[in-house]
């Protein structure tokens, strides 16, 4: 390559987008959200599918597990995040966040805890079955950061 | 479906959506091409519920990786949103290969990046492999208009260089986020441009 080279790209999507027809903003947004609650109950049976999955390897670790176990694990809460919210499951969406936070900061560190990802794993599966309250999930959420504060 | 009222996007005007519930601008999103790459059921059913709901008909759903290169490889697609973490952490590679393996136009595509992880790393990876935009889940339809029409937009330079190909990260047009919040750690979005 001979050198830095900008060209300025007419993209198809700039004249599409203003194409005769399409959708207001307001029509676009409540049909988006009714498209979101439709699939609410397949996205609670996934999200509960991907708990058992999680806690099957978690079970399969011991307490020095090796690197492609952990990362197994990392997968799985990160494939669960942004599911919470549309399965109706409020707080499990920041609990998985927690999760990958506390296995990165373990990771970081070269160490394990595996009562700190146990609680976890708990507060994931009574936020999913029991959806406690504003304030009881208020409290679990903060005893998960309180947890992560340790190793971050 | 267009009221007198609506007002369709146009030019200066069409870089500030209005994302009010009762908000009347019109875009269409009916013939564009638009190619989800998620790796996870439940990340790739909420994507294309939103964006069909944003009116994209039939989108492209790839589960793999080697299903988006396919889909690249057969049809002109006229915008990508691609999960980072997909495929272990390769969905980057996917942007960086959508960037420099492919012939133009298809390597000028937007890409918008998705993620479930907020870290600087994440950022910076989507920045460096040529994305444009940084989306973190959950996905709000909200965001992910604005950040839709944001990109539509255009006239953002593409550079070309040994170490980089893709959006020009010296742009900085200070256009929509503005109006409706903050720009860098917006509500779940991440513009990259100006991200050095």
């Amino acid at each position: 390559m001979s050198g830095p080279r900008f060209v300025t790209p007419e993209l198809r999507l700039t004249k599409l987008i203003e194409e005769p027809g399409g959708l207001t903003v307001a029509e676009a947004l409540a049909n988006a959200a009714a498209n979101l609650e439709s699939i609410r109950p397949s996205c609670l049976a996934e999200i509960t599918a991907l708990l058992e999955r999680a806690e099957a390897q978690f079970a399969e670790m011991g307490e020095a597990p090796d690197a492609a176990a952990v990362a197994e694990l990392y997968g799985l809460v990160v494939g669960g995040i942004g599911g919470g919210e549309v399965s109706g499951t409020p707080g499990v969406d920041e609990a998985l966040k927690s999760l990958s936070d506390l296995i990165d900061a373990l990771r970081a560190g070269g160490a394990f805890d595996r009562a700190a990802v146990a609680v976890h794993l708990q507060a994931w599966r009574l936020l999913t079955i029991t959806t406690p309250g504003e304030a009881a999930r208020g409290e679990i959420l903060s005893g998960l950061r309180a947890v992560v504060a340790r190793y971050a | 479906m267009q009221g007198c009222a609506s007002r369709r996007l146009r030019n200066g005007a069409r870089s500030v959506l209005a994302l009010e519930a009762e908000s009347k601008q019109v875009f269409n999103l009916s013939q564009a091409r638009v190619m989800l790459v998620d790796d996870t059921e439940i990340g790739l059913s909420i994507l294309t519920q939103i964006v069909k709901g944003l009116g994209a008909r039939n989108p492209v759903r790839c589960e793999t990786l080697q299903q988006a290169q396919d889909a690249i490889a057969g049809d002109a697609i006229d915008l990508a949103i691609i999960d980072g973490f997909a495929g272990g952490g390769r969905g980057y590679e996917l942007v960086r290969w959508i960037r420099t393996a492919t012939q133009p136009p298809t390597c000028y595509m937007p890409i918008l990046v998705t993620t479930g992880l907020a870290r600087d790393e994440d950022v910076m990876r989507t920045r460096d492999s040529g994305g444009n935009i940084i989306i973190r889940k959950p996905i709000s339809p909200a965001t992910l208009l604005q950040r839709i029409v944001w990109v539509a937009k255009g006239g953002r330079q593409f550079l070309f260089a040994e170490s980089y190909t893709g959006p020009d990260r010296r742009f900085r047009d200070r256009g929509p986020p503005s109006e409706g919040g903050r720009r860098k750690g917006e509500e779940g979005a991440i513009d990259l441009e100006g991200i050095e």
